[in-house]
This record gives C-alpha cells, sequence and structure tokens, in this order.
C-alpha cells in the first residue's frame, strides 16, 4: 500500500473522484452546488500530500532504483501495435506529481472563493477536476499513447475552461483557437510517435523504447524527424513559436484556469515532454539546436509582446510563453551539455516558474475581482493601499519574475542562462548557442521591465477605480489571500531552499535513469563540479536591474507617458507585431476559402454526375420512341458488361 | 473458453440465434405492418428484442472466437479461408459449412462438403461481422427514438422498411455465399428508396431517393460482374467446378494464384502475369459498387443529398450502417478474391483517391450551412480513413479498420441522432439559425460535446483507439516508395480536419450569444431540455463511445483470428507482387512480440 506506485494512483485517481462529486453536484443543480469546490480542494489536498510522500520515498530509494513501473494492463492491441495503461515514478514525474497537485490545491481554494456566485459554478469544479486528473495521468504515462491521450485530455478541459464563459464571443473564439492550434500541433506529436514506434522495435513504452534506441541506434535523420515531430506537439502544447498564438487568448477563461492550466502545469507539458525523452533528443544535435532556437525567438518575441500590453492578464500571458521559451533553450542544450544539466535547469525553472507565475496570475485575479472584472491597467491604478495584501504578494511574484536576485526566478533564470553559456564553449553549434545567450539575457531585461510596468501601473500613482467595481471594491476575502501568501512564500524562497546551496533539487534529478541514459547516449562531456558563476550572475543581474529601474524612471507616476521616441516601437508591440493578422491572411483566410472553393466544386461534380446519369434518358429517348425509364437501361448495360467483360476474362485466359 | 461454449451453448442454439437475428427483422417488419399510429411502440419493443438475439450471439461468439489460434490460420495449407461459426444449417461434425441449397446451377444434388455450383443460404458468424451485426442491431433503436414525434404519416409502413433495412444490412454482414451477399447488398436499396422517397421532409426527396437509388445501383451492378468474374475464373483445382461459397472461393483464388507463382519462379512468368492482369480487372469491378457505397471520392454526389433529405431516424442508419457496408465489401470480398491487385493498386491508387477524398470531404465540410449536411461530408472523410486502412492489408489496419467501422457507425449515427433535437423542436439544422444553446440546453449540450468529441477522436472516447490502430496499420504497411507515409500523414492530418469543422459548428451553435429559430407554433411554451426518451437514445450512445474507448479490448480479441486470416491472404500477395520481403532488423526484432503475452 505504501509503494510509490499505488501513491501515485491514489494520488492521480483522486481528482477523478472529485470530477464524479462534482459532475453529480452540476447536474442535480440543487442549493448542493455551491459546495461543488470541496471535493476537489480535498482531493487536491490528500494528492498534494500523496506527492510529498511519493518524492520522499522516490529519493530515499536505494542509488540503484529511482524508478518504479506499475504493471501494464492492455488498453488495446493488436498485431504490433500494443498500448498498455503503464505509470513511472521517477524523480522527474515525482517533481511534477507534487508541484502540479500543491499549486493546485491552492487555486482550488483561491477558485472558490473567486467564482463564489458564478452560474456554472460547479460545473467549472468538475471539469477543473478533470483537469488535475488528466494532468497527472499526463505526468505518470509510461506509454506514449497513454501519454497522448491525457494529453488531449488536458486540452479539452483547457477548451471547456476557456470557453467557460461561452456567451461571450471572444470566449468563443478562443477556445476553439486554444484546442485547434494545440490540435494541429499534436498532428506531429502523434506522428513522431508512429515513427518511434517502427523504428523502435515496435515499443509504445517510454522506457522501452529508450532503453532500445539506445542500444541499437537508428537511422540518424529517422530519428532527427521523430524527435523534431515530437517537437511539433509540445510547440503546440506549450505555446512556442509559430504556435504561440492560442495562450494570449486563451485569458478569456476564469483566472484561477489562467493561473493553473495555463501558467503552472498544462503549458509545461512540452517541456515535460522533452525532459522524458531526453535520451532520444541527447542522441540529434541538429534537433536540439532547432528547439534551442524555437525557444530563443518565442523568449525574445513574446517579450517584447508583453512590453506594451494594457491588458494585465495578457502581460502575463506573453510573458508565460517567454519564460517556456527559456525552458525550450535550456533543453536545447542537452547533449551539447550534458543533458541531466540541461533538463534540470529546464526542470528547476519550471518549478519555480509553477509558483511566481501562478502567484502573479492570482494576484491578478484578486486585483480583478475587487475591479469587478475590469484588467485594463488604464482604467485603474495606485490599489496598493486599497489592495495591501495583492500588492505585497504581487510584488514577491514580480521580483521572482524578474529575477531579483535571491528570489526563486533568480536561481532558475542563472541556471538556464548557465546551460547556454557552457553549450556555447562545447564542440558543435557555438555561435548559435552564444547568440541564444545573447537573447536570453536581453529577453531578461525586457522581462524585469514589462513586470515593473505592469506592477507600477496597477498599484501605484493615484488611485483610480473603474465603476464597474461598485461596492468589490476591497481586499479579496481570507481563502483568496491565503493561497496567495503560501504561493508568495514559495516565490520568494523555495528557489533558494533547494538549489543553490544544497543542490538537493540537481542530486535529486540526477538520479533519474532516464537522465543518466542520456547522458550515455550523447556525446557530452563530463559537466565540470558546479560552482557559481559570479560573472554570468552578475551580467543577468545587471541586465534585470536595467530593466527594473528603466521601469521606475518611465512608470514612476503610475501611468503610461510615452516619449515620441519609443512610440512605434510600443505600437508594434501593442498589435502583437500583427502576428494573428498575417495568420488569418495566411492560413484561416485561405483555409475558408479553399473550403468554399471545394463545396463549390462538388456542386460541379453532381452536376457531371447528373449529366452522366442523363445520358441513358437521351439515349433511350433516342432507340425508343416510347420512353419507360431508366431501370430497364441499367438492366441492359448489366448484361452488356457481363458479356463484353467476361468475353475479355475468357480470352484473357484462354491465351 | 471453449469447454464452455460448448456447454452452455450447445452449436444447435448458436446456429438458431443467428438464423433468428437475420430473419427476426422481416417478420418484425410484417408484424409491425399491421399497427398504424401505434406502430412505433411495436417497433421500439422488436427493437429490442432483435438488440437481445444479437447480444446473446455476440456473448455466445466471442466466447468461441475469443479462443481461435491466429497463428493457426490456414498454417499447413497453401490457402486462408474465413472460419465461419455458428452456421445455420450446418451438419454435425461440419461447423462451417451449410446444407441448405437454394438453387443449383447443376443437376447432380450436393453432397455434404463438397463445393460445386450452388446458391447456398450460408450464413455465419466470424470476427469481422459480429460486431457489425451488432452495430446494426443497436443503432435500430435510436433511429426509432429519434423518429418518434417526427414520423406522423403511415407509421406502421416507416417502421416497416426500417426493419426490412435493418434485416438485408444484417444479412449482408453475416453471409458467407457470394451470390446471397449481393441479393442482401442490393436488398438494401429498397427500403431506402422508400423511407427517402416517401418519408423525407424536404421538397427534394424524390430527386435525391432517386439519385441514391440509380447511383449505387450503377455501382453494384458491375459488382456483380466482378463477382461473377471471380467466380468462373475459380474453379476448383480438383473437380474443375465452379462455387460461389465464399470461403471455397477465397481457397480456389489463392490455389491459381500460388500455383502461378511456382511458375513463375521456375522461369515462366506468363501465367502469373495473366492472372494478375485479370486480377486488375476483376479488382475494378468489385470496387465499383463499393467504392460508390463507401464512398470514395468522386462518386460520393449521391450522399449529401440523401443523407440531408432522408427523415433523420433514416439517416442514422444509413450513415451508421448501409455506408459500413461498402467498406466491409472490401475487406471481405476485394481483399480476399483479388488479393494481388489489393496490393498492386489498392494504397497507391484508391488510397490516393480515399486520401484525397479526406481533405476534400473536410474542406466540404466546412463550408456547409447546414449541420446535417456537414455531418454529411464528415462521414465521407472519416470513411476515406477506412478505407486506407483496410488497404494497408495488415493486422493493425485491418483490426483497426473493422473496429472504427463499429465505433464510426456509433458516433456519426449519434452527431445524425442529435440533430433530430433540435428539428425536432424547431424544423431547422440550420447553424446560422443557432447559437448559445449550452445556456438554453445544458444537459443536451453535455451529451453533445460527448459524442461530437467521440467523432473528432478525443482519446478515452471510442474513436481514438481505432484511429490509432488504423495510423499504426498505414506506418506498418509495406508499399514502395514510401508512399504510405504520405498517406499516414494525411490521415493523422484528417484528425486535426475534422476537429477544425466540429469545433467550428461547438463554437457557433452552443456557444456564442444566444440565438434560437422562432418556435414553431406562436405562444407555444418554449421547448424544454432532453426529455426521457431522447436521454436514452443519446445517453445509451455516448456511454457506448465511452465504454469502447476505455476497453475496446474484448472487441478486438475476438476478431484477431479472422484478421489474422485476412493478413495471412496480404502477406502472400505481396510476396508475389513485390517478391520475398527483405528481413530487416527490426522485423526480427519484433518476433517475440506476437504471441499473448502481456495480458
Amino acid at each position: 500500500m505504501s509503494d510509490p506506485i499505488t501513491l501515485a494512483l491514489v494520488a492521480m485517481s483522486l481528482p477523478l473522484v472529485a470530477c464524479v462529486l462534482a459532475t453529480v453536484l452540476a447536474l442535480r443543480k440543487g442549493p448542493a452546488a455551491k459546495f461543488a469546490h470541496v471535493p476537489l480542494v480535498l482531493a487536491c489536498g490528500t494528492a498534494a500530500v500523496l506527492g510529498i510522500v511519493v518524492l520522499t520515498k522516490v529519493a530515499a530509494a536505494d542509488s540503484q532504483n529511482h524508478r518504479f513501473i506499475s504493471d501494464p494492463m492492455t488498453w488495446f492491441a493488436a498485431g504490433h501495435l500494443k498500448v498498455s495503461f503503464q505509470i513511472v515514478v521517477d524523480p522527474i514525474s515525482a517533481v511534477m506529481l507534487a508541484m502540479v497537485t500543491f499549486i493546485s490545491t491552492w487555486i482550488a481554494l483561491f477558485a472558490s472563493g473567486y467564482m463564489h456566485g458564478e452560474k456554472g459554478y460547479a460545473r467549472f469544479f468538475a471539469v477543473m477536476s478533470l483537469f488535475v486528473f488528466s494532468m497527472c495521468g499526463l505526468i505518470l504515462a509510461n506509454n506514449f499513447l497513454l501519454l497522448v491521450a491525457f494529453w488531449e485530455g488536458v486540452g479539452v478541459c483547457s477548451y471547456l475552461l476557456v470557453g467557460y464563459y461561452f456567451e461571450k464571443p471572444s470566449a468563443a473564439a478562443a477556445a476553439r483557437k486554444a484546442f485547434l492550434v494545440t490540435r494541429l500541433g499534436d498532428v506531429g506529436f502523434i506522428l513522431g510517435i508512429f515513427l518511434l514506434w517502427k523504428m523502435g522495435g515496435w515499443n509504445t513504452s517510454l522506457t522501452a523504447l529508450f532503453d532500445y534506441l539506445t542500444k541499437t541506434p537508428p537511422d540518424h535523420y529517422e530519428l532527427t524527424a521523430a524527435c523534431l515531430l515530437l517537437f511539433c506537439g509540445a510547440v503546440g502544447k506549450s505555446a512556442q513559436f509559430p504556435l504561440y498564438v492560442w495562450l494570449p487568448d486563451a485569458m478569456e477563461g476564469p483566472t484561477p484556469v489562467s493561473a493553473l492550466i495555463h501558467a503552472a502545469t498544462m503549458v509545461t507539458a512540452g517541456v515535460y515532454l522533452l525532459a522524458r525523452c531526453a535520451p532520444l533528443f541527447a542522441m540529434c544535435p541538429e534537433a536540439q539546436i532547432t528547439v534551442a532556437w524555437v525557444g530563443g525567438i518565442t523568449a525574445i518575441l513574446a517579450a517584447f509582446i508583453g512590453l506594451a500590453q494594457h491588458d494585465l492578464k495578457r502581460v502575463l500571458a506573453y510573458s508565460t510563453v517567454s519564460q517556456l521559451g527559456y525552458m525550450f533553450m535550456a533543453l536545447g542544450t542537452g547533449g551539447a551539455i550534458s543533458p541531466v544539466f540541461a533538463v534540470t535547469a529546464a526542470m528547476f525553472h519550471l518549478f519555480t516558474h509553477a509558483f511566481f507565475k501562478a502567484l502573479l496570475f492570482l494576484s491578478a485575479g484578486s486585483v480583478m475581482h475587487a475591479m469587478g472584472g475590469v484588467i485594463d491597467m488604464r482604467r485603474f491604478g495606485g490599489l496598493r493601499k486599497l489592495l495591501p495584501v495583492t500588492h505585497l504578494t504581487f510584488l514577491c511574484g514580480a521580483a521572482s519574475l524578474a529575477a531579483l536576485p535571491l528570489f526563486s526566478g533568480f536561481w532558475s533564470k542563472d541556471m538556464v542562462l548557465e546551460s547556454l553559456e557552457f553549450a556555447a564553449e562545447g564542440e558543435k553549434y557555438t555561435g548559435g548557442y552564444f547568440v541564444l545567450l545573447l537573447v536570453g539575457l536581453v529577453t531578461a531585461f525586457m522581462t524585469a521591465f514589462y513586470t515593473f510596468r505592469a506592477y507600477l501601473l496597477t498599484f501605484w500613482g493615484p488611485e483610480r477605480i473603474p465603476e464597474e467595481a461598485g461596492h468589490h471594491a476591497h481586499e479579496s476575502p481570507a481563502r483568496m489571500t491565503v493561497p496567495l501568501m503560501v504561493l508568495a512564500v514559495g516565490a520568494v524562497a523555495v528557489g533558494i531552499a533547494i538549489e543553490p546551496f544544497n543542490h538537493k533539487f540537481s542530486h535529486f534529478l540526477n538520479d533519474a535513469p532516464t537522465l543518466q541514459q542520456a547522458f550515455a547516449a550523447s556525446k557530452a562531456p563530463e559537466p565540470p563540479p558546479h560552482k557559481f558563476n559570479w560573472t554570468l550572475a552578475g551580467v543577468g543581474t545587471a541586465a534585470s536591474l536595467f530593466g527594473l529601474s528603466l521601469a521606475l524612471v518611465m512608470y514612476r507616476n503610475g501611468t503610461e507617458k510615452l516619449p515620441a521616441l519609443v512610440e512605434p516601437v510600443f505600437a508594434a508591440s501593442r498589435n502583437k507585431l500583427y502576428v494573428d493578422e498575417i495568420y488569418g491572411a495566411a492560413f484561416v483566410k485561405p483555409g475558408g476559402v479553399l473550403a468554399f472553393l471545394s463545396a463549390a466544386f462538388d456542386g460541379f461534380l453532381d452536376a457531371v454526375a447528373r449529366l452522366i446519369s442523363a445520358v441513358p434518358r437521351v439515349l433511350g429517348w433516342w432507340v425508343r420512341p416510347v420512353q419507360n425509364g431508366l431501370v430497364q437501361f441499367y438492366a441492359l448495360s448489366m448484361a452488356l458488361g457481363l458479356t463484353v467483360l467476361l468475353s475479355f476474362v475468357a480470352f484473357r485466359i484462354a491465351r | 473458453m471453449d469447454k464452455i461454449y460448448e456447454i452452455v451453448a450447445a452449436p444447435r442454439t448458436g446456429r438458431t440465434l443467428v438464423l433468428l437475428v437475420v430473419l427476426f427483422p422481416f417478420l418484425a417488419a410484417l408484424f409491425v405492418s399491421l399497427f398504424g399510429k401505434r406502430g412505433r411502440r411495436v417497433a421500439l419493443l422488436l427493437a429490442l428484442v432483435h438488440l437481445g438475439l444479437a447480444v446473446s450471439v455476440a456473448a455466445i461468439a466471442s466466447m468461441h472466437l475469443g479462443t481461435r489460434d491466429e497463428l493457426s490460420a490456414g498454417r499447413g495449407t497453401d490457402h486462408a479461408k474465413f472460419e465461419p461459426a455458428m452456421v445455420p444449417g450446418a451438419r454435425v461434425g461440419d461447423d462451417g459449412r451449410t446444407a441448405w441449397t437454394l438453387m443449383s446451377l447443376t443437376a447432380t444434388p450436393p453432397s455434404a462438403g463438397r463445393a460445386g455450383p450452388f446458391v447456398q443460404f450460408f450464413v455465419g458468424v466470424d470476427g469481422l461481422n459480429l460486431w457489425l451485426v451488432a452495430l446494426t442491431s443497436f443503432m435500430v433503436v435510436p433511429a426509432i427514438l429519434v423518429s418518434w414525434e417526427s414520423v406522423t404519416e403511415r407509421r406502421g409502413a416507416f417502421y416497416a422498411w426500417l426493419f426490412v433495412l435493418q434485416g438485408a444490412a444484417v444479412g449482408a454482414f453475416l453471409s458467407f455465399d457470394v451470390i446471397l451477399f449481393y441479393v442482401f447488398f442490393e436488398l438494401t436499396l429498397v427500403p431506402a428508396f422508400f423511407l427517402i422517397g416517401r418519408w423525407g421532409p424536404g421538397s427534394a426527396r424524390r430527386d435525391a431517393a432517386r439519385k441514391f437509388f440509380l447511383y449505387t445501383l450503377a455501382g453494384s451492378l458491375l459488382t456483380l460482374v466482378g463477382v461473377v468474374g471471380v467466380v468462373v475464373t475459380n474453379p476448383d483445382p480438383t473437380t474443375g467446378q465452379i462455387t460461389f461459397s465464399l470461403p471455397d472461393l477465397m481457397a480456389n483464388v489463392q490455389h491459381w494464384l500460388n500455383a502461378a507463382q511456382a511458375e513463375a519462379a521456375a522461369g515462366k512468368p506468363e501465367k502469373l502475369a495473366a492472372l494478375h492482369q485479370t486480377q486488375l480487372w476483376l479488382f475494378v469491378a468489385l470496387m465499383a459498387g463499393f467504392m460508390v457505397k463507401t464512398p470514395i471520392f468522386p462518386f460520393h454526389t449521391w450522399l449529401p443529398s440523401a443523407y440531408g433529405e432522408a427523415p433523420i431516424g433514416v439517416t442514422v442508419l444509413l450513415s451508421a450502417v448501409l455506408a459500413k457496408l461498402g467498406t466491409f465489401g472490401i475487406l471481405r470480398f476485394v481483399l480476399t478474391l483479388t488479393p494481388d491487385a489489393a496490393v498492386a493498386y489498392g494504397l497507391p491508387v484508391v488510397g490516393t483517391l480515399a486520401a484525397f477524398g479526406i481533405v476534400y470531404a473536410a474542406l466540404c465540410a466546412y463550408a456547409q450551412k447546414d449541420m446535417k449536411q456537414m455531418a454529411a461530408y464528415s462521414s465521407v472523410s472519416h470513411l476515406g480513413f477506412v478505407v486506407l486502412a483496410v488497404f494497408a492489408f495488415n493486422t493493425e489496419g485491418v483490426a483497426g479498420s473493422v473496429l472504427h467501422m463499429v465505433n464510426h457507425g456509433l458516433s456519426t449515427g449519434a452527431v445524425f441522432a442529435l440533430l433530430a433535437f433540435l428539428a425536432d423542436r424547431y424544423r431547422t439544422t440550420s447553424m446560422t439559425q443557432y447559437g448559445g444553446l449550452m445556456g438554453r440546453f445544458p444537459n443536451f449540450a453535455v451529451l453533445a460535446f460527448v459524442l461530437c468529441l467521440a467523432s473528432v477522436g478525443l482519446p478515452g472516447l471510442n474513436n481514438f483507439v481505432s484511429e490509432m490502430l488504423m495510423l499504426g496499420g498505414l506506418f506498418r504497411a509495406d508499399a514502395p516508395k514510401n508512399h504510405h507515409y504520405a498517406l499516414a500523414g494525411i490521415a493523422a492530418f484528417s484528425i486535426f480536419l475534422s476537429s477544425w469543422y466540429i469545433m467550428t459548428m461547438l463554437q457557433r451553435v452552443f456557444f456564442s450569444p444566444p440565438k434560437e429559430p422562432p418556435a414553431d407554433a406562436p405562444g407555444a411554451a418554449p421547448p424544454g431540455d432532453v426529455n426521457s426518451r431522447e436521454l436514452i437514445a443519446f445517453g445509451s450512445l455516448a456511454a457506448l463511445c465511452l465504454v469502447l474507448g476505455v476497453y475496446p479490448q474484448p472487441v478486438l480479441d475476438t476478431m484477431r483470428a479472422d484478421v489474422r486470416i485476412v493478413t495471412r491472404i496480404g502477406d502472400d500477395a505481396r510476396v508475389r507482387v513485390y517478391g520475398e520481403p527483405k528481413p530487416t532488423k527490426v522485423l526480427v526484432a519484433a518476433e517475440p512480440n506476437n504471441g499473448k503475452q502481456d495480458r
């Protein structure tokens, strides 16, 4: 009962039970519906405790065996395609499981206050429970197709939650966009899985595939193609360039959803997938540099778009996209440097990011709650007195996101930059990694700037409150502020507590068998003994502080007055570099036109068929003065056809 | 298990049940036509009785079929042939052959165990048709339930024709005599013709019915030519007599091909080349009817008008069951009777058409304003995927396609059934008329989302499993020049395309600001959410989609041995067409996976 597998299975199934209970409440529509959050909060809380127990058990396992795999249960199998329900608990999945359930607990608690009195309260918690279940399944799955199943499961929950305010056209459109854009990436993901299946001895189990492929290396180009196809899925899910466009729109969902799904958990699934598949990616330097470049382009592009957004949640959304880009940059160095270090850097940033970004979103939600649903920063300001707790927690999150020294985000961002620096000193693509290091530094500067721009616009300057706020304009109740405070502690301290001095996090991940396998498969040198890189940290801090001070200078009054010089730059940023418009003109419109043309052509095809069917009518009219209809003609044609064909066949055989 | 099968179901019971499953719908049709207004209750009862019969057949047969050894398919002989079980009219000790002759072409009376030129009432169950029969039996229930209110005119006759349609489809699925199959196959046209032409709600119904009838008849007459061609060119090697029994015919076809192959190996390839030439023409003729019936682009133009003009209950059956006759026919007859041509031209030619059709029909579906038309085109698009997988001609592809025929029947039938909800209340299925129904009909919205997501292949629901198997089949297909990778890419892309139009429909109809067409009668009470009748219809469909999505393995297990029979024919045909396969590292490594371990 106490082995990690059982614990993980229980932790995973608790949210499913919560989902069933909340669904029952949603369908019965009684007064009990207002307790729909209870199952989820309890399930997540218990799961989080179990998750932490699993973590300690994995850490305590003897050094040879840090991986626990459950017995497979066949889901479906035919021929060589065998798909089983099987979970794996190793350091990577244990960290993710504990983190996801822990954060979900607090977000669920926050949501119970935030969503109070909404029409579809029970529906909200039913879908959210299903989401947490799917996310846990995604983390634990040890079979690629099972992973896809949960991967799509979180996608559909995201769809339903983004479209929560379904009567709002923008929410309806955003939900569809989120589902379709991620699904486009999933096409590549599925093809990649089948390519691996074909190359990898007809395995679909992750661990079996890695064992097979690292022992019998397949054709290099095929493997690279498979890795890039897998990466397509990650690009869609983790909102990377060019498929990032859905994430900012997904902010149409309720804010706890943005915090949970679109910042802390689901969007990191792509990073997690690549971390899992490190043994494959470590063998393909070409795929890795692509991953790093996509991450770099996304990081700087999204940070730039985030500079001038008026919508507080959108600033945070673009910041999420940009930070995910950081993680992919780190992942992309695996192979050039030891994949163990690359994955650790990415996972560490994922871990701290989950805390501070969830915190920032929830604080923004608290602001939004007080402002009566208004989130446009031009319409409110100077809220630091009105919302003292929210103000302080937001500040903690902002400092962490801007990577100010000693905050959690500082340590993890430093590790990402360090991995890029190592890679730039490596053997292959050194120039590329060096450029990416610069990209990382520029992004750090922009991150600090936009974060503090948002902070100052919201909390400083003269107090302004929109009229929608009404009687809501006060600090949120305890069940919303307590989660904020808990997460704020995480945003401040979790980084320093687990990595820079005791290296607990990296030692723990270091034991993951897949990472060791990846290291063995790569041609990377043994990493040098870890020591703090003062130069790099100094340059990184300087970039952050520069951004921070620029924001302070420009927004010290809590209002936006732009010098004429930067106005065009901000206009480009505000209009999101017109990427949505370009996509609309390049893909969406032509798709619609093509569909219309196809439908028109179908009318033409039908006309051709009718014309052909008119031939017998004309013939009949021509052959016989009395027109008897068509059935006879077909009987005749049958007989004729039979004769002709049989004589033909007989002729061929007789020859 | 086989012991239990022997004890619980004495073979006689099984045979009687199979016979009843075929004949009961025709009796039910006669009976229900006696009733007028109350016909719908009687019809529902009869449909449920038939469902009970089909379920007992499935229960008994799956006990037996699941224990068949997949590796024994035709081992020790030069051919593989279908082994139908529970054959009515079989003699003791000769389970796979019937003695009921309908028509004899020779003066000498047929003797047991000997092939000859007799048309026989040869029906039986195997892993390929079992679940399709169960589907046909099941889908009549929602079809009746959604017609409950909308069909008011001559109810008895309507349900009678519905049962004839069901009986003909069941007969076609169960037939193992090529002529008997053809009779049932054509028989489906008659009830469909009357159902569309007489009970269709629109003004263009007669035209649609005529187009449907003539188009499919024209195709299937060519199929008859093909069937007769196969029969005539493949006599029994020892007696020289022709046969209409499908298993015997399969054996003969493989015998002649193997004989020619042996000659070719000895340096005289002329005979094999001639046989391949014949196969090509027979393949074309056989495919004609199935291509129209399925339908495959560009022979699909009868479908939008037929599905659109038919009353919704009939559309449910047409899309769920009749369309499967096309793909099932390809699997049962084309692959087995012209295997070499199916290998040489199946994926390259028909597969290319099907792949084009997938994309083309998806685009057409997106452009439709009417949800019924959208669902009709979506059916064309999905079935293109099945055709691709059938022609992959390997275990994953064939098993996946059989499973997908069942799954697609459930989910497409369900999507049409859902439209009845709207059509009953507002007399229109035009997308532009609706909006925000999620707030208006929350319970309906839940069911609609589940069923629509099933049809876009969401994991956990049924279509995902079969789509993955079919994709696996396409990845494993051995075609020269890696053509199958392109087809697999298009097939995978179709998963995106289907969500493209379905999600757009959901956004317009269920999300967005509320909008509904004016109610039928002014001053009437606003239409309510799903009533208990609709709840049973949609709920049972949704539940089945969920069950088959989570636990599909029992279905796959029953068909394993029969899929192996088909793929063994495919493997042999590939050797004849492409030569001996090169032994690759991957194939060797895969060997240990073959057995029954891992379960």
